[in-house]
């Protein structure tokens, strides 16, 4: 049959025009078999650009159109909509890229135009072969799961508990607060941190469309979007929640008190196996810590803890158990985990007694800390000169190459609180001051004006000279080499990706980039949703962020996943696998090879058939079938091989 | 309008930049962590860090003249330590090559000397020599350093650390055609 195909030829301003000869594309393909029509425009994507294609279906009757534009990644969606409206299926559309794969890799003329003129050859050939296809429309779960109860998952949660929709919300810890908790103030308005934080935190265990479940990790994810089954392990807490009142009794009774070292301090102080996280911890429930209990690890214990508690709320027979749950979304706002700076033994942290981490130094002026907020050195004096140093693992090739970004920000908030506790020299060395935020410079500002020594240069090492811990650096700003004795040195170490990011990218199906974190769809115009339609990624999980950020992600991604749910159907691609069941041998390999499960083996008829809704085009089973009994939609061998000719013959 | 004159390529810096040690010259954020690491940073009159923006500017005479590039210990400390993988340590090597190929070196720079005389006195007996070397690197430098060693010569010939006829290598002809194609000057 005689098609009647329109080709089009974008300019994209001088993004193609500047490389490729478009109106001689234009000519050539004018002059193909059953192309009616060929256009070069300035921006085809443009409405002007789009009503051209329109017209011309309408008023020449083309069957079939090919534009050769940009990635089809960029703007298929929106060509295949201008086909809709001009009355023909959105599937008899071919896009030629002619950007990123000819005119943005190279600065030969010639060559583009030739590489061209093949590709778009290639898509006229193709899409005499489609045949209009159509989208469905499958329901969606309500209910949104948010992995991860730090600030940027528990405004996520809280904002699409507001919207009236069901939301899980699933924390490792016994707790949540993420590491928001642990902080003492906030730049750059210096309001403390558990003054904004705690009332949110209150809010997720209040909300009634909000389910918590600490202690719990997400193991297992199937499904698609709008549908989506998921295994949660939820670890035995040897508290019965329903009956703690959160009174501490257990805690002051537990025979181990004061010996295990406190993770929520960072090893500053000492706690109870049995015991409470933080005294504004949601739930405000004890644990018992199953790696130091005494009855949990060697099974003999005077249980003094189950003594003292009134409401006999230990249960030390809890098990684990997992716990089958169905959402809509998934929101993934895993966080971070702090750089360990005993990987540059220049730093001398575990080596001198008085060089902190940041964190730690956040317990330690934290008023409810264990040293009720004085800074004090190991051997409870304060110190006189405090040294702060940038870039610990962040902006360095021998560890962590990404800018951690919150970490000036915070150093210089560190310094702002030793002045303000302290009659103390603080010395902070930088290599560039990034404090970009809204007020950011402004607070610099003003702890400049505190007295701060601001040194521009990385500090290369802590040592001790003749017993006094000494940093040596550069003043790059004096040119001179320096040696400032000091009695503590802070590290503000980097913010890195989750040390268990690749079980968890592998259990959702998110990629990561090269830092190590979750990779969002585009870096600029779509940061908040994955390459996995309907899970979105919130916080540090995504890239290091401080908490305006984190808390601004959080929102975006309940956003995405509300348009997810609100509409309560999810429109799925018609590209998919279907298998010839007078074909298919029944030998199951394509079961094996396919990533999404999406293949399943019917036992009455010996035949293998694919779940639509499940499926996504990949094509792995195709390759695969050794009968050649699967067709992908939108893909057939046809499509492709006159594809191949077209960019193989002259 | 448009910027008028015509943009001349920093020579140098490609010079440099081309160079062993020179490859990420290009990548260094001035952050002075090469600086700070150094143990000889304190008596140069360019820290490394400094030296490096200079060849990055063009000052190809500051550079090349400056006393830093013999101070160099290598020690390589810089080098593990650099956040950007620059290779300091080898890029000083680079500038000491370049300071002696384009006669930048003051015919009595001491640390050149002495590198010199050392190598020579090596190259001639085939082991070290301290006398030779010392009799040598002095008076290339300062004659005056004979008087100024000679209590410590006399007294380490009297506890026997310093001989007075010291040996020689046996095979000196094999030797020097090894150090000969080393330099890749032929030889069989």
């Amino acid at each position: 049959m005689q098609e009647k195909i329109g080709v089009y030829i974008c300019h994209c301003g001088s993004n193609i025009a500047a490389t490729v000869d478009v109106e001689r594309v234009a000519k050539e393909a004018g002059g193909w078999d059953q192309v009616a029509v060929a256009r070069d425009y300035k921006y085809m994507c443009s409405d002007p650009g789009q009503e051209l294609i329109k017209k011309d279906i309408r008023e020449l009757g083309l069957s079939r159109v090919v534009v050769a534009a940009c990635s089809p990644r960029m703007h298929e969606p929106t060509f295949r909509r201008a086909l809709e409206q001009a009355g023909i299926n959105g599937y008899l559309l071919e896009m030629a890229n002619i950007r990123e794969q000819c005119s943005w890799i190279s600065m030969d003329d010639h060559a583009s135009t030739a590489k061209a003129i093949s590709l778009t050859r290639a898509a006229v050939r193709r899409v005499v072969h489609h045949r209009p296809i159509h989208e469905r429309e499958v329901p969606v779960n309500n209910a949104t799961m948010v992995v991860g109860g730090g600030i940027s998952g528990i405004q996520a949660a809280l904002q699409i508990a507001q919207a009236g929709y069901p939301v899980y919300l699933i924390e490792r810890e016994p707790s949540i607060g993420g590491h928001m908790a642990k902080f003492d103030k906030t730049f750059p308005t210096m309001d403390c941190a558990a003054c904004i934080l705690t009332p949110k935190m209150v809010s997720v265990n209040q909300d009634p469309n909000i389910k918590l479940l600490t202690c719990s990790e997400v193991v297992h994810v199937d499904g698609y979007v709008g549908n989506f089954k998921v295994k949660v392990k939820k670890r035995p807490r040897y508290v019965e929640e329903h009956l703690c009142t959160g009174c501490g009794d257990c805690e002051s009774a537990c025979i181990l008190k004061g010996k295990i070292l406190s993770e929520f301090d960072m090893g500053l102080s000492k706690r109870s196996a049995a015991y409470i996280p933080f005294p504004q911890a949601v739930p405000l429930k004890a644990v018992i810590d199953a790696k130091n209990c005494l009855m949990l690890t060697k099974g003999k214990c005077s249980k003094a803890c189950a003594k003292a508690c009134q409401r006999e709320a230990i249960n030390f027979s809890q098990q684990e158990e997992v716990i089958d749950l169905e959402v809509g979304s998934i929101i993934l706002a895993t966080g971070y985990d702090l750089f360990d700076p005993t990987q540059g033994p220049q730093w001398g942290y575990g080596t001198y007694d008085n060089v902190l981490t940041g964190l730690q130094f956040e317990r330690m002026t934290n008023a409810s800390g264990p040293t009720q907020g004085k800074i004090l050195m190991k051997d409870g004096r304060e110190p006189r000169r405090v040294a702060i140093m940038h870039c610990i693992g962040s902006r360095d090739e021998n560890y962590h190459k990404h800018c951690s970004r919150v970490c000036c920000m915070s150093s210089v908030k560190f310094a702002h609180l030793v002045k303000e506790k302290l009659d103390a020299e603080v010395y902070e060395f930088y290599i560039d001051m990034r404090t970009f935020g809204k007020q950011y410079e402004e607070f610099y500002n003003r702890v400049q004006e505190e007295g701060v020594n601001f040194i521009r240069g990385k500090a290369a090492e802590v040592t001790e000279i003749d017993g006094q811990l000494t940093v040596r650096a550069e003043d790059t700003l004096l040119g001179a080499y320096r040696e400032i004795p000091v009695d503590m040195v802070i590290l503000n170490t980097a913010l890195v990706p989750r040390h268990d990011t690749d079980k968890v990218s592998q259990i959702f199906g998110v990629s990561r980039s090269a830092d190590g974190f979750f990779l969002e769809s585009h870096i600029k115009l779509d940061p908040v949703t994955t390459t996995t339609d309907g899970i979105h990624l919130a916080g540090c999980c995504q890239s290091p962020k401080d908490i305006p950020d984190s808390v601004a992600q959080g929102s975006a991604a309940a956003a995405q996943s509300l348009a997810v749910i609100a509409t309560g159907k999810v429109k799925i691609s018609p590209i998919t696998a279907s298998i010839d069941q007078e074909f298919c041998a029944g030998c199951k390999m394509c079961i094996g090879g396919c990533p999404f499960k999406a293949i399943t083996f019917n036992e009455d008829a010996k035949v293998s058939t694919v779940n639509q809704a499940v499926c996504k085009g990949c094509g792995t089973c195709g390759a695969i079938c050794p009968s050649g009994a699967i067709a992908i939609a939108h893909f057939s061998d046809q499509q492709i091989f006159a594809q191949i000719e077209g960019v193989c013959s002259q | 309008m448009a910027a008028t004159g015509q943009l001349k390529p920093n020579q140098f810096l490609l010079e440099v930049a081309g160079m062993p040690g020179g490859e990420r010259i290009t990548a260094c954020i001035q952050c002075g962590t090469c600086s700070g690491s150094c143990p000889t940073s304190y008596r140069m009159d360019y820290t490394p860090r400094k030296l490096l923006t200079m060849v990055r500017a063009g000052l190809k005479e500051r550079v090349l003249q400056s006393e830093a590039i013999w101070l160099c210990a290598s020690c390589y400390s810089c080098s593990v330590r650099c956040p950007r993988g620059v290779v300091i340590t080898d890029l000083m090597y680079a500038l000491k090559n370049l300071a002696i190929q384009q006669g930048f070196v003051p015919k009595k720079a001491v640390a050149y000397n002495f590198y010199s005389s050392f190598n020579r006195v090596v190259e001639d007996v085939g082991r070290l020599n301290e006398r030779r070397l010392i009799t040598r690197f002095a008076l290339k430098t300062d004659p005056a350093k004979l008087i100024k060693f000679a209590p410590l010569g006399l007294k380490l010939l009297v506890r026997g650390r310093l001989a007075v006829f010291p040996p020689s290598l046996k095979n000196k002809k094999e030797f020097k055609r090894m150090i000969a194609r080393g330099k890749g000057g032929g030889g069989k």
